[in-house]
Formats: structure tokens, sequence, C-alpha cells
């Protein structure tokens, strides 16, 4: 009975704490999101575009698999505003026609580079370059099983001091580049790596590889993603940033300097969540060198990407998510409450082993003993319904804000129709998809566990010329 | 309301926690409530500001010639706001000759004057706002006022005044960015700055010469890698004592420099920068070989084409490629070389940019098949012995 007590009272403070911290991430977002948007006002991105000054930049595109997109992809990539871009797709051993769509539709030709694999990956089969865009270079390699070796190999082809690092089905809106470029002009002796906003792509119409009209999609459970997406990207993200200790910088759209990826050895094959060791490991590297650095992220660079549709995709994508990051937070927990690390290793990893990794075990556990509390009469039920009210009352304001921040800042959804949508699945997103999320984590501390590793694909629709139904 | 207090009497000591319950409910209706409100108020706000411009729009020969008098709109702060955009934009397109009724229209209506008070007596954004406003005026007399920004201490009003100061492309406005640069002690970011004085300097690169002379360290380089972008033929033998610099980044711009001269000091100067021990001096070099119209350039180029950095060497086959009536002889002069990697680098340069082709049809004679097997013949002997087979194009990954 004691310890159901004690159990009920240690789920309360534990809910609340972790509300608490998402509020004020969300204060110092709205803040960080403002200032932003002043700055934003003072720099002409068609100077930086004229600047003889921009540096360039490499897009690595790791390609596996993508015949039905990999050509409008690569084109989209290709349209993308930015003075001095050099485009490398790399083929990870495709077994479907992705090489030969790219040969057909950008006319590759073998090229003798030299290549210098600073980081070691699988072998590569050979080195292309475009006849029809000799911006563009194709990377055929062997099949490595991971993205991150991909990755690699593109980041050892790389010629430019900065490296972006997209997904061949995700979209970059043409000004992204340049855009996400303009955190690092800001002050680019500190600024290691930069993060640019994600967005839900199901729903919008998409012509040309690029976002004609933006839409929130029919169905519910994508709906629930976008407004998660909203408050991990433009809350979390942006709040953790300006306290620099951004912890991921997603794998989708994220620009690198190159000379400290290769110091940490580039992304590590292997990793589930590659995108977060990466970042973990930049911040244990330049803590250790005892630099001043600051990896940031900035709100208005927008990638727009595909999420599942289904529950069975979405499950495996969440329950792949965890493993990441107990992948992540294992071999670094040397990093915890140490003083070399700073505020890495006292607040943001401990943040993420109390409130991500051990998230759902905690509620897990404490469903359990309430609802055995409650049987056994420990519990009021007037307590547990308080609990149950509040819980909801606050998580969803949390929510309500970073649509709220959404609304106060770029407005992507124009139509009132669409906002007010969101405003009602905030309602609902508490119940029961949160604990659908819950089950689909602990089944990947599970499968990690098991040592199960394996990347389950998910099924995809496609980007459609017309609104998903 | 006496059911809420009642249902907190009855929890006892949970009262809190029902009251944070009732904070986060309002909460979350001031929340929506703010978000439908500020919906409601901007359509309005932007319905109402699109009439207004249309209207003015209309106006717009009168407002600006002065017959509707400044009054009429200038003390309303949509139209005001409306008209000073308009200006502005106006200003930034237009060519010098129309510039003197466009900046009359903002001397005489007092905009000019609000602006640069703004910028000397406010503080944070408004002051930020006014340096741009005034940076985008291009008016000399709005040079003061962002010069006294440079002087603030706050480091994102400091910023707003370079650029401001930028955008006004005059060369008076480098002065006061050059003067406080080469104290060593004036913090903004280096692409802000460099952007900032290209702009300014673009019409007279001799102000950067002179404040290079006085410098050293990073501030230096930072004049020179601007100077590389400005320097033209009418900096003459400057260009020399700058390609002999001490500071790499200084004849690395030097050579930048040179690439846009063509006196007889020219190829003499990228010969010897060609042979830089820092390699992005000599790739740079290169790179302004590369523009230059001069077949002397050919042997500076080979020597180029075996040197130890890959990108030197890469860039040095790109320009020989382009010489096309040299083609068949540079290739010749390649192989002599008995570089492999400086023949891998040439080969692939050729493939890449359809000059093969171009050989085979510049031999004349024998007819154009037989001359392109010929060019294909010496290539493929020439790759035979550096083994540039298929597979061993994979293999050089391992180089």
């Amino acid at each position: 009975m004691h310890f159901l007590a004690i159990s009920n009272d240690t789920l309360f403070i534990y809910y609340l704490l972790s509300n608490v911290i998402y509020l004020g991430l969300l204060i110092v977002a709205i803040v960080k999101n403002v200032r932003h948007r002043h700055r934003l006002g003072s720099q002409r991105l068609e100077l930086l575009k004229a600047s003889p000054f921009t540096p360039p930049i490499t897009l690595i595109v790791p390609a596996h698999n993508e015949e039905r997109s990999i050509v409008g992809s690569v084109g989209a990539l290709l349209g993308l505003e930015y003075p001095c871009l050099e485009v490398i797709v790399v083929n990870d051993g495709s077994d479907d026609a992705t090489m030969e769509k790219l040969r057909q539709a950008y006319q590759l030709q073998t090229a003798r580079v030299l290549y210098i694999a600073d980081i070691a990956t699988a072998p590569l089969r050979a080195f292309y370059r475009s006849s029809v865009d000799q911006r563009l270079f194709v990377l055929d390699k062997e099949a490595a099983g991971c993205k991150a070796d991909a990755i690699n190999a593109g980041i050892n082809a790389a010629t430019s001091p900065y490296i972006c690092v997209v997904d061949a089905d995700s979209i970059l809106e043409k000004e992204s580049l340049i855009r996400i470029m303009a955190g690092v002009f800001a002050d680019p002796g500190r600024v290691m790596a930069v993060g640019g906003i994600v967005r839900v792509l199901n729903g919008s119409r998409v012509v040309n590889n690029q976002i004609e009209e933006v839409r929130l999609p029919k169905s519910p459970i994508e709906v629930m993603q976008v407004i998660e997406y909203l408050r991990a990207f433009l809350v979390g993200r942006e709040a953790w940033a300006g306290f620099n200790m951004l912890p991921i910088i997603s794998g989708a759209f994220g620009v690198f300097r190159r000379d400290l990826v290769l110091q940490v050895g580039g992304f590590r094959t292997h990793a589930v969540g590659e995108d977060l060791d990466l970042i973990i490991r930049m911040h244990r590297r330049l803590r250790e060198d005892n630099r001043s650095y600051h990896i940031d992220f900035i709100p208005d660079p927008t990638c727009w990407t595909e999420v599942p549709t289904d529950l069975k995709s979405l499950a495996r994508q969440r329950a792949r998510w965890h493993k990441g990051l107990i992948d992540t937070l294992w071999p670094n927990r040397d990093m915890l409450f140490r003083a070399r690390y700073g505020r890495v290793g006292w607040l943001v990893l401990p943040y993420m082993w109390i409130f991500e990794f051990f998230a759902p075990i905690i509620e897990v556990v404490g469903y359990s003993t309430i609802i055995l509390a409650l049987i056994s009469g420990v519990l009021s039920k007037a307590f547990f319904l308080e609990f149950l009210l509040f819980g909801y009352a606050f998580a969803t304001l949390i929510s309500i804000g970073s649509v709220l921040l959404e609304e106060m800042t770029f407005r992507r959804y124009s139509d009132w129709r669409e906002v007010a949508r969101l405003l009602i699945y905030c309602f609902f997103e508490h119940f029961p998809y949160r604990q659908l999320t819950m089950v689909w984590r602990l089944q990947g501390i599970w499968q990690y566990l098991r040592g199960d590793l394996q990347w389950r694909s998910m099924k995809r629709v496609g980007i459609s010329p017309n609104p998903v139904a | 309301m006496g059911f809420v207090s009642k249902g907190i009497e009855k929890f006892g000591p949970a009262g809190l926690v029902v009251e944070a319950i009732l904070a986060s409910l309002v909460g979350i209706l001031l929340l929506v409530g703010f978000i439908v409100l500020r919906r409601w108020y901007r359509a309005r706000y932007f319905h109402k500001r699109n009439q207004r411009t249309v209207a003015l729009r209309s106006q717009w020969s009168d407002i600006l010639s002065g017959k509707i008098p400044a009054e009429a709109w200038r003390f309303n702060a949509l139209d005001c706001d409306i008209v000073e955009s308009i200006l502005l934009d106006s200003i930034e397109m237009s060519p010098a000759e129309k510039l003197p009724p466009l900046l009359e229209c903002l001397r005489v209506s007092g905009l000019l004057d609000m602006r640069i008070y703004e910028a000397r007596t406010s503080r944070g954004l408004k002051q930020r706002t006014a340096l741009l406003a005034l940076g985008r005026t291009r008016a000399m007399e709005a040079i003061p006022a962002l010069a006294a920004g440079l002087d603030s201490h706050l480091r994102e009003t400091r910023i707003a005044a370079v650029r401001g100061l930028g955008r006004t492309a005059r060369m008076e406005a480098a002065i006061p960015i050059l003067d406080r640069i080469v104290t060593g002690h004036f913090d903004a970011p280096e692409r802000s700055l460099k952007n900032s004085l290209v702009n300014c300097c673009r019409s007279d690169p001799d102000v950067v010469v002179n404040y290079l002379e006085r410098t050293h360290g990073p501030v230096r380089e930072l004049l020179a890698r601007v100077l590389g972008e400005l320097a033209s033929p009418q900096l003459g033998e400057e260009l020399l004592v700058l390609a002999s610099d001490s500071l790499p980044e200084v004849r690395a711009s030097a050579a930048r420099a040179l690439g846009n001269t063509t006196t007889s000091y020219t190829l003499p100067a990228l010969e010897s920068l060609a042979g830089d021990p820092e390699w992005f001096v000599r790739l740079r070099a290169v790179v302004a070989l590369g523009q230059l119209d001069n077949v002397g350039k050919i042997s500076i180029l080979l020597r180029s084409l075996c040197d130890a950095n890959r990108h030197v060497r890469q860039r040095a086959a790109w320009a020989l490629a382009r010489m096309e009536p040299q083609l068949d002889q540079i290739l010749e002069d390649v192989i002599a070389t008995k570089d492999d990697y400086a023949l891998q680098s040439f080969v692939s340069e050729l493939e890449r940019s359809g000059a093969i082709e171009k050989i085979a049809g510049g031999f004349p004679g024998s007819g154009r098949h037989s001359a392109g097997t010929h060019v294909m013949e010496v290539v493929a002997e020439a790759r035979k012995r550096v083994g540039l087979t298929g597979k061993a194009a994979a293999a050089a990954g391992a180089h």
C-alpha cells in the first residue's frame, strides 16, 4: 500500500515536472522565435545569394531503392537557390532502378576523381558526374545496410567546407539552404552545425517537387504527427538550441561543418539514430577540446517530409526512434554529470534519460499502480480524476502553445479551418495517441534489449501532385 | 460559479491541484482566444493596408512631385509606412539618374530626418529598423547616423549599422567601418563586414589598399579578401606588392585580383604565385590563370597539373581542357610529364567537358573518323600506362 502511494506521488511529480519543463521551453522558444524574426528582417537573402563570400556547400543525398522519387528529388535539389552548390547522390547499393533512372535523366559519365576515404565506408563501385548539370555527382557504392555509411561516403567525396544531409524523399523549399546558412553566417567561427525545421508533407499539394499548397492531412493519425512535429521542432529544438544544448539535428535536413564531422569520425555506421548520435559526439568533442561553439536550430528553413500514414508504419518508426535514443545515450553515459561536458552533461542528457528514455517505463508503471491503487482504495477517485484532468489540461496547453508559435511566426497553414482543425486535434492528442506512442516506445526498448537493431521499412504513399486522401 | 468553489472545497487539501487545472483551462482559453483574435486582426489590417496602397499608388506621381503635400499622408501611421516602403523599394531598384526626385521626397517629407533621429536616439528593434532603412535610402546625410550605430554596445545594432552602411553602396560609408576595423577591436560578423565593404568600395578599391598597408593579422586577411573581390587593373603595381606579402591570405587575394588584369606583369606574377608554398595560394593563382586569354599560361598550368594538391591539379586540368586550339599538343605534353595523377586529372576533365570529341574534329587530312581514332588511341595508351581501366577508376578511390 505504501509502495502504491509513493508510486502515485512519484508519477504525479514526474508528470508535473515534465510539463513544467516543456512550458519553460515553450516560453524560451517564443522569445527566441520573435528575436529570430527580427534578425531575419535585417537580412536580405538576395544579398546573401549574390555575395561572393557565401561559402560553397555540398548536399549529400543518401539513396537506397528510391527509383520512384530520385529523379524529381535531385531536380528539386539542383533548383535550390544557392550560389555555389554541389550535389552528391550516394546510391547505397539499390537493387531497384535508382541508378538507371539517374543515369538516364542526368546523362551520368564516369568521373575519375581522387576519392580520399577519410571515413571508412563500404567499397565504391564508381563515381559519376552529370553532363546535364555539372554540380551533380553520383557515387555508386556497395550496400552497407545503413544510411550512415552512405552519408560518410558522401562526406568523403564532398569538396565544400559545409555539408548538408538531405533525405532523398524529402522536399526542401527553394530558399531553405540560404536561410539555414544565414544561421552559419551569423558567427561562422562558432557555429558548427545548424538544423532546420522538418514539417509534415502529407496532405499538401506538390508540383514539380515543390510545395504548391500547404494543407493538413486528412487522417487523424497524420494530423497528430503534425502537432508533434510542431511541438518538437518549434518548441523543443528551438529552446534547447537557445541554451546551446541542442541534442539532435534531424537526419532529414541539417548543415554541418565538414572538418568537424571528419574529426568526430563521421556518422557512426550502424547507429540506429545516426543524427542524434552525431550531435552528441560533436558536443563531446567540442567540450573536450574546450572550444567555443554553437550548435543551432533555425526555424524557417523548411524541409517537408512524408510521415507514416498507418499505425503499423508509425509503430515501427517510433520504436526505431526510441532504439536510436538508447543506442546513443548508453555509449555516452560517461558524459552524465561531468563538469567538462557542462550543461550538456548536467541538463540535456539527464533530461533525455529521465523524460525521454524512461518516459514509457515510468508511464506504464504509473498507470498500473494507479489502477491497483484505485482498486485497493489507496487512491481516492477524486485525486485520480484531478490527476487525469490536470495532466490532460496542462499537456493540451503546451500543444496549443506550439500551434500558437506556428501562428505567430510562419503561418504555413493559412486557411483558418486548418488552424481550427489543428486546435481541435490538440484536445485529442493525449488520449489514446499518447498511450499508443508509449507502447511503441516500449517495443523499441524491448527490441534494443533483444539486440534487434533492424531498420524496418515504412509504407510510403509517395509525393503526389494532389492532396493525399 | 458557486459549483466551482464548492467543488474546490469538497476536494479539500487537493484544492491547489484543482486550481492548477482551472489555470490550465484558462490558459487554453486564452491561447485559443489569442490565436482567433490575431487572425481576425491581421486579416482586417492587411485588407485595410491593401486598400490604402491602391489609393496611394494611384496618386503616386502627385505625392512624389509634392502636389499632394506630405502632411496629407505623413502623420497617418499606415499611409506613412506604405509611402516609405514604396520609396525605399524604388530607391533600391533605381539607377543613379532617377534617384534625386525619390530622395527629395524623403527629405521634404521629413521621413529621412525621422529615421536619422530614430537611429540616433532609439534602442533595440526600432533603432535597428531605422539603421537598415537609412542604409536603403543611400543618402549621404544618413552616413553619420549609421556610423554612430557602429559604436553601439549591442552587437545586433552594430551588425545593423554595418549592413546599413553596406547598402548605401557609397565609398564614404566604408570609411567609418574601416576606421573601426583597423583598431582590431570591432566585433561584428566577418561576412557582414566583407559584404558591406565590397558594396561600398566597388568603385574605388584604392581605399582598401590604403587601409591594408596599416593593418596586420586577421584584419589584414579580412581586407585582403575584400580586395580580392574588388581588385581591378586600375590598382596596377599595388597588386605586385600584395603578391609578395608575408600573409598567404593576402597573396591569395592578390592572385585572385591578378586574374582580372591583363598587364605585362600579370603572367610572371601569377607564375610566381602558382609555385607558392601554400596550396590555396597556388589554387587561386591557377584559377586566375584559367581566366587569362594568354597561351603563355600553358607551361605554368602544366606544372600545376603535377601539383601535390588535388584541388590545384583539378583546376589546372579544368583550365587546360578549355584551351581548345592547343588541346592536342597539351595532351602530348601531359603524357610527357609521366605523372599518372596529372594524366588522370586531365583525361577526366577532357571526358567531362566533351573536349575529346573536339580534339578528334581538329585533326586535318585523314578524315574525321581516323583522326578521332588516333586521339583515342593516344588517350587509351596513356590510360593503359597509368592503369585507368574501368576497375582501376574505382580503385583510384583508395588514393
